[in-house]
């Protein structure tokens, strides 16, 4: 899975007050097992995904995974 | 799934066969397409698709003897097309000179053309493409034979040599003024490899092969006017290019016969009916030739005769612009595909199944049972994209949980005692009946689920009603309750795998109950019931309102026209669609039929899940179902009224008018969420289990300790996404206690996620207190492993 992402957001994690980072992060989808660079907490590493992300590139990938 | 059989069928759907215009031209020529070029006004075009076909078309086009026009459907509905005249037309305002031929390497072998008129010339033509070294002997000093009967009338000289010169031109060897005759025939098949002799007159009358024009085994063959025992042109050009073929097989040595089943005129398989053909009349023309306004107007006249019935019936093969044959060849390239993109996926997903196009079809193809098949086959392949049916079949099991699955036979006497007193037992028909409780249920009411979620507050009156009307009838029968779902999901989604869950708890009940009736208030319960469990005796809630008399309420009587919109599952059901008129016609209203009805009924885009898998595709359904008629819609499926309702188009559920609220026509209807509807079912099991059982559910809904505040537009997007209330309630509770959430310093709102089963949920709200103000909802299937 390709894909271009924000790499700064001013959303932080609100549980360990640290801004976010982009980072190789695991993602999965039926057959498909991908690292993409994604922003996450660097303490607690939660995952943050935005509507455009979710609704966008992963959706794509999602429905061209289903039809393999 | 048997793909050869069903490419089979892919072969009986008529939409490629030819319209009987280019059926009976010998040469074939793509009349509809011509036709269209000319409607457009391209006639440059138009000339290039009659040039494909016909040979020396400059020439053929003037003096072509038409015998297309005789068999024009047009020709009882205003006149038949003037396709020659068409053609006339097209020469002169299209004819451009043709590319200079390519010439070929002429090595596989020598043919002798004897008599260079036309037929001659045509076949001399077709084997020098074929790259054979071709010689004509022609007995006079020009070729072009009959065709100078011509010059002067309908062409002229200068034409006829110009295009003539096509034949020095390609390097055709002609000798002028040399007779070959009987006598020294011999001579010329002996130095050649082949011989056509198309002379127009021949003094020995030889045996000619009616398909491929040759004389017994040998290498002579005869086209022309020796031929076709007749003076059409466009026949003789006919049989020098079909005495082309066969030369050119013979001298390769293939099949003589193979795949020539519809050269020349043949028989087409397509019938076009002409019932709802408005008649225009031929266009006259004001000189000799049609002028280009003329020629338009007389083209505009033709009918394109298709066959495109089904396709005029369904907006899904509308959307995807597919024909059942090509449909056909998708799936079958979808089912074999290996490695590579399933493109077909989203198209299986979208038709509803709902049976209109075997209807429709003159040789009754059907694609829902192929539909179905195919989706069952991508089951069992684990070849079906999750995405299409999870949130329906998620549902479904909501269904089946104990939140809404609920069987109760008829209170007995003993729990009803409290009612047999004055004056409810004398004016209450349901008291009455469960007074005269025997034990034994003879009917079982199953509402189905969907009835359930949008018509909750009408299934405990129907309950009482069927109780107090078939109790005074039948004495001994009780009246039970089933709610549940038949499965109907399960089926349309190709899971075959679920199906037992819902199929064989309906059985084991039924057989405990002792075999009751079903009575069913569902055309898919009807449908699946008729599918899965044939065993089990149904009878339609319609048919016992309009058996036993509808139930006494205080309903006015209307006025209106309405229209009825019947069901598609159950459109074979003639019962259903008599009670259900009569029903309507007894409250005083009057319908008006649509033309897509009873056994024609449109679906309204629910069926098959297509509003789940495809909304686009379900909205088109609806669409085009809401603009058959201005009137207001009358339905009697919970489903129908939804979808309807949610494309803007006002609509009734028969239990509507019967109970009288039908109420207030100008005030918009509203719209169920998914949540309401799972909410319905959970309050009607405990208002139901209450009310008539007596009986107290302890509440197993969650409470949570914030209030969460959602916009309309929220709402809508929650809709749109398949998101539920309790989603986005259990993504909220899990931020709150984790405290596993983002937060944005510039908004001050909160974004959380949870995963639930299979997919990621995600809400961003504003937090005051307890209060949670929802800002969005978004989700996702991909996993994020968090490590």
């Amino acid at each position: 899975m390709e894909t271009k992402t924000e790499t700064t957001t001013t959303w932080m994690c609100d549980k360990c007050h640290k801004a976010l980072v982009s980072q190789k992060v695991k993602v999965r989808y039926l057959e498909g097992n991908f690292e993409v660079e994604l922003l996450k907490c660097p303490t607690c590493n939660m995952v943050f995904i935005s509507e455009d992300l979710a609704l966008g590139k992963i959706l794509e990938v999602e429905k061209s995974l289903e039809d393999k | 799934m048997d793909l050869d059989a069903l490419l089979e069928m892919s072969n009986q759907c008529i939409h490629s066969e030819p319209p009987v215009c280019m059926a009976s031209c010998p040469v074939h020529m793509d009349v509809i397409a011509f036709v269209t070029e000319i409607e457009k006004g391209d006639f440059a075009k138009a000339y290039k698709v009659m040039e494909a076909k016909i040979p020396f078309s400059r020439l053929i086009g003037k003096i072509c003897d038409h015998p297309c026009e005789s068999h024009c459907v047009r020709k009882e509905v205003g006149g038949s097309i003037r396709i020659s005249e068409l053609e006339k037309t097209a020469i002169d305002l299209g004819y451009t000179s043709p590319k200079k031929p390519l010439l070929m390497p002429k090595n596989k072998g020598t043919v002798a053309v004897i008599g260079g008129g036309l037929s001659g010339c045509v076949a001399a033509i077709e084997l020098d493409k074929k790259g054979y070294n071709v010689t004509i002997y022609e007995k006079t000093d020009r070729l072009g034979g009959s065709l100078w009967a011509y010059e002067g009338q309908d062409l002229e000289s200068a034409i006829i040599e110009e295009e003539l010169s096509v034949i020095a031109k390609k390097g055709i060897t002609v000798w002028y003024n040399t007779e070959v005759t009987e006598a020294n025939l011999q001579t010329y098949i002996e130095k050649y490899d082949a011989l056509y002799l198309g002379t127009g007159a021949w003094s020995k009358a030889y045996a000619i092969h009616p398909e491929t024009f040759q004389v017994n085994d040998t290498s002579l063959f005869i086209g022309g006017t020796l031929q076709t025992q007749n003076h059409s042109s466009i026949f003789s050009a006919s049989s020098g290019k079909r005495a082309a073929v066969s030369i050119d097989r013979y001298i390769t040595k293939t099949s003589m016969s193979a795949s020539r089943e519809r050269e020349g005129v043949f028989e087409t398989k397509l019938d076009y009916k002409i019932d709802t053909v408005q008649p225009i009349v031929e266009v006259a023309k004001t000189a000799s030739v049609y002028s280009e306004s003329e020629v338009q107007e007389e083209a505009s006249r033709c009918l394109k005769c298709q066959c495109d019935a089904c396709i005029k019936a369904c907006v899904h093969m509308q959307r995807f612009s597919i024909t059942p044959d090509r449909y056909i060849r998708s799936i079958n390239h979808n089912e074999r595909i290996v490695l590579g993109n399933r493109s077909a996926n989203l198209m299986i997903n979208s038709c509803t199944e709902c049976g209109l196009c075997k209807e429709v079809c003159p040789f009754g193809i059907g694609m829902k049972d192929i539909i179905h098949a195919t989706r069952q086959s991508m089951v069992e392949r684990g070849k079906m994209p999750i995405s299409a049916h999870d949130f329906a079949l998620k549902d479904m099991q909501f269904s089946h949980s104990d939140y809404f699955s609920l069987v109760r036979k008829q209170p007995s006497k003993e729990q009803s005692k409290n009612l047999f007193y004055y004056p409810v037992i004398a004016f209450s028909q349901y008291a009455r009946g469960l007074y005269k409780g025997s034990g034994k249920t003879g009917y079982l009411f199953y509402p189905g689920c969907q009835l359930s979620s949008t018509h909750t507050d009408y299934i405990g009156a129907i309950y009482k009603y069927l109780v107090g009307v078939i109790k005074e009838k039948e004495a001994d029968n009780d009246v039970g309750l089933y709610l549940g779902c038949c499965g109907a999901p399960a089926d349309w989604a190709g899971r075959l795998d679920l199906m037992p869950e819902s199929v064989e708890k309906i059985h084991k009940t039924w057989e405990e109950m002792g075999e009751p009736t079903f009575i069913l208030a569902c055309s898919s319960c009807a449908s699946t019931f008729e599918k899965y469990l044939p065993m089990i005796k149904t009878i339609s809630l319609w048919e016992v309102f309009a058996t036993y008399g509808l139930p006494e309420v205080d309903i006015k009587k209307g006025k209106r026209e309405l229209c009825i919109h019947d069901a598609c599952a159950t459109r074979h059901n003639a019962k259903i669609h008599e009670s259900v008129r009569s029903i309507v016609k007894t409250l005083g209203y009057s319908v008006e039929e649509l033309e897509y009805a009873k056994e024609k009924a449109k679906c309204c885009g629910y069926g098959g899940l297509v509003a789940c898998a495809n909304p686009e595709q379900a909205e088109d359904f609806v669409q085009d179902r809401a603009h058959e008629s201005e009137h207001d819609v009358l339905v009697y499926c919970a489903m129908c009224k939804d979808m309807l309702v949610k494309g803007n188009k006002r609509a009734y559920h028969i239990l509507d008018i019967i109970y009288g609220n039908e109420i207030n026509p100008d005030a918009p209807q509203k719209m169920l969420t998914l949540s309401e509807r799972q909410n319905n079912r959970k309050r009607l099991k405990q208002q139901l289990l209450k009310e008539i059982w007596n009986e107290e559910e302890s509440d197993m809904s969650k409470t949570y300790d914030f209030t969460l505040h959602l916009s309309d537009a929220i709402i809508a997007l929650m809709e749109k996404r398949f998101i539920l209330l309790s989603d986005v309630e259990k993504v909220v509770e899990h931020s709150l206690t984790c405290k596993e959430r983002f937060y944005n310093p510039e908004t001050l709102d909160f974004l959380a996620r949870l995963r639930v089963n299979n997919v990621t949920f995600w809400v961003k709200y504003e937090e005051h207190g307890s209060d949670i103000t929802v800002k969005d909802v978004y989700s996702h299937r991909m996993e994020v492993v968090e490590d």
